[in-house]
């Protein structure tokens, strides 16, 4: 019963790896994964392909920030599609290689279940994906600038950057919160006097504006 | 569309006339701390009447950038974090994060580390269904079952305290195998919880499973079929009380999960209380893969001996060189795994878990991603939902199981 399934899923993975072949996919199997790179103009048709050769479901989709890896050529982000058949002991990983700046096609009339996927591999690498009906920051707030998940953001007690300049100290909120003196951050210590009112309160708990420390 | 503000509570987003009547869509706002939410999850719920015509899910409260934290840690560091995003199934989420570096080292986990997994991964499967069914009837009214679930839950608790020195947040699990041996006592606890809790769960089943309160209160509402269930990616108990057995336990076992006697529940209603009964059913498969990890146990090491990936034994520090500097590398920099990607699939008590990792060959890993089973499930709470009554929208949320931690990582 299980030899059985096992061939049908071998012979599976075969046929549509070599209808992949055409759409300019390029396999490589690593420790029984089999990840097949396509061109990003084909990748629509490659997970029809897909879904159509049996791995009818997609678990995920995410990027992959290349851009510090060690020896790596090419183009810096790679978009991973990570696809399983029904009955759950197949798998098959769709790459695209784009470089920043690109945008991907969505294929969220595809699989509805990829509607949160493309919006948080949007929050967490900026990769847009065109045609996507509600494409917004999923886990960060909507007022957050940058993408956490690339390479060259920042790590570490940096202040956290909000649009219009406007940002969140950590250092100058907690000195705030002790009465202590926030150095040259700007805070007033506010919090721990009890004020409430903005006017003495500033821009809320240690966000401040770039001039007037109003947006 | 005009927008009319009716305070903090309510807006109305449309209004329509037909005939003398007119027909306001209001839409209001629940959560971000509503008690029924599980957590922090922030609902922005379109209504016509009682009836929602509009659902849309705004999480991220509990975002804390786990997976860039990882990326910044050794391999052994992670397992820290890892246990933290699903705080009810711990051990879940160690187990899945430790399989792929096991498999990018070509670690050999040995057989009693497996089974002590197994044995602890389901005790905790148990512990988290008993949160479920406890608060979901809490939800809707029910206030007795929550103290019988969290008295059984208690017993299990004290198990992990008695293992693991904590009660939640393990931190237990290692790459290539565990932090430590059970204590003796671990044995006849888990013996008298396999032996008290049938009858317990018989309980559960005479205090709500035949109940007609509670049958009325689910049957049929929110309702997910099979056909959608797939398209949005529904996956573990409620995906198979719609009809579809997959269970990564089974389909593409892990940990020696294929030795185990054990069956896959599976409903076909796809309704509320489908998914509510089919979380007791699982609690019994749990107990029979337990009884026979406990069983099978045999005495033997519980980690890799592989000097590059296990730290050596205490003893050894004080009489050998060697032991000393491996002990130096590993606490220092810790194991470089191969270059590489690796992504094993597991079986939470949420749905399928598994870290997708990359490995630059350096001792932390270059990318992980975690696919989280309650992110991806919460998105079927549209299809559920809509349609439906607004009183049965908590019954909803509470049948889906989402673990607001696990939903934002």
């Amino acid at each position: 019963m299980v030899a059985v399934t096992k061939l049908d899923l071998a012979a599976a993975t075969e046929a549509v790896i070599e209808k992949l072949e055409p759409l300019g996919g390029v396999m490589r199997e690593f420790q029984g994964m089999v990840s097949v790179t396509v061109p990003k103009a084909n990748i629509v048709e490659a997970v029809t392909t897909a879904k159509d050769g049996g791995f009818e479901m997609i678990s995920d989709v995410f990027g992959i920030d290349y851009l510090t890896y060690p020896g790596h050529q090419g183009k810096r982000f790679t978009v991973v599609y990570n696809m399983r058949n029904p009955d759950g002991n197949g798998r098959i990983f769709l790459r695209v290689d784009i470089d920043d700046g690109e945008t991907m096609p969505t294929i969220t009339h595809l699989f509805r279940a990829a509607m949160f996927m493309e919006r948080e591999t949007y929050d967490m690498f900026g990769i847009v994906f065109e045609g996507h009906p509600d494409l917004r920051r999923l886990l960060l707030p909507e007022d957050f600038d940058g993408h956490p998940h690339r390479k060259d953001f920042p790590l570490g007690e940096t202040p956290t950057l909000f649009n219009e300049g406007r940002f969140l100290d950590p250092a100058a909120f907690r000195a705030g919160l002790i009465g202590a003196d926030p150095g040259l951050t700007g805070w007033k210590g506010g919090a721990a006097k009890g004020a409430t009112s903005e006017q003495e309160f500033g821009q809320g708990a240690g966000m401040h504006g770039k001039e007037s420390g109003k947006p | 569309m005009s927008t009319k503000d009716l305070g903090h509570a309510a807006t109305v987003v449309r209004e329509e006339r037909h005939g003398d009547f007119e027909t306001k869509y209001m839409r209001i706002n629940v959560g971000p701390q509503h008690p029924s939410t599980h957590g922090v999850l922030r609902l922005v719920v379109d209504l016509d009447g009682e009836q929602i015509v509009g659902i849309k899910p705004q999480i991220g409260y509990l975002h804390t950038g786990f997976e860039k934290t990882m990326e910044n840690r050794t391999y052994q560091q992670c397992v820290t974090y890892s246990n933290r995003m699903d705080y009810l199934h711990g051990f879940s989420h160690d187990l899945a994060y430790v399989l792929p570096v096991e498999s990018l080292l070509g670690a050999k986990v040995p057989e009693r580390a497996q089974r002590i997994r197994v044995a602890l991964n389901e005790l905790n499967r148990i512990a988290s269904h008993l949160v479920f069914v406890g608060t979901g009837l809490l939800d809707m009214g029910a206030l007795t079952p929550f103290f019988y679930t969290m008295r059984e839950r208690e017993q299990l608790l004290d198990i992990f305290e008695l293992v693991t020195g904590v009660r939640m947040n393990f931190g237990y699990f290692r790459v290539g195998g565990l932090y430590r041996d059970v204590p003796e006592e671990f044995d006849g606890a888990v013996r008298a919880f396999l032996e008290s809790f049938p009858r317990m769960i018989d309980q559960y089943e005479r205090l709500f499973a035949k109940n007609d309160i509670f049958v009325n209160r689910t049957k049929n509402v929110g309702v997910i079929s099979r056909e959608t269930a797939l398209d949005y990616g529904l996956t573990g108990p409620s995906l198979r009380a719609s009809g579809v057995p997959l269970d990564f336990r089974k389909a593409a076992p892990y940990s020696g999960y294929e030795d185990y006697d054990f069956d896959v529940p599976t409903y076909t209603a796809g309704d509320a209380l489908s998914r509510l009964l089919i979380r007791v059913d699982e609690m019994r498969e749990s107990l029979k893969i337990i009884r026979q990890a406990v069983d099978r146990m045999e005495p033997g090491p519980i980690r890799d001996p592989d000097r590059r990936i296990s730290l050596p034994p205490r003893s050894e520090l004080e009489n050998s060189m060697e032991a000393v500097i491996f002990h130096f590398k590993l606490v220092t920099e810790g194991f470089h795994p191969p270059r590489g990607e690796a992504y094993v699939a597991t079986e939470s008590a949420r749905g399928e878990l598994g870290y997708y990792i990359v490995s630059d060959g350096g001792s932390m890993p270059y990318r992980v991603k975690i696919r989280v089973p309650s992110l991806i499930n919460l998105q079927s709470l549209e299809p559920a939902a809509l349609g439906g009554l607004f009183a049965d929208m908590v019954v909803n949320i509470a049948s889906l199981d989402p673990i607001m931690g696990d939903v934002d990582k």
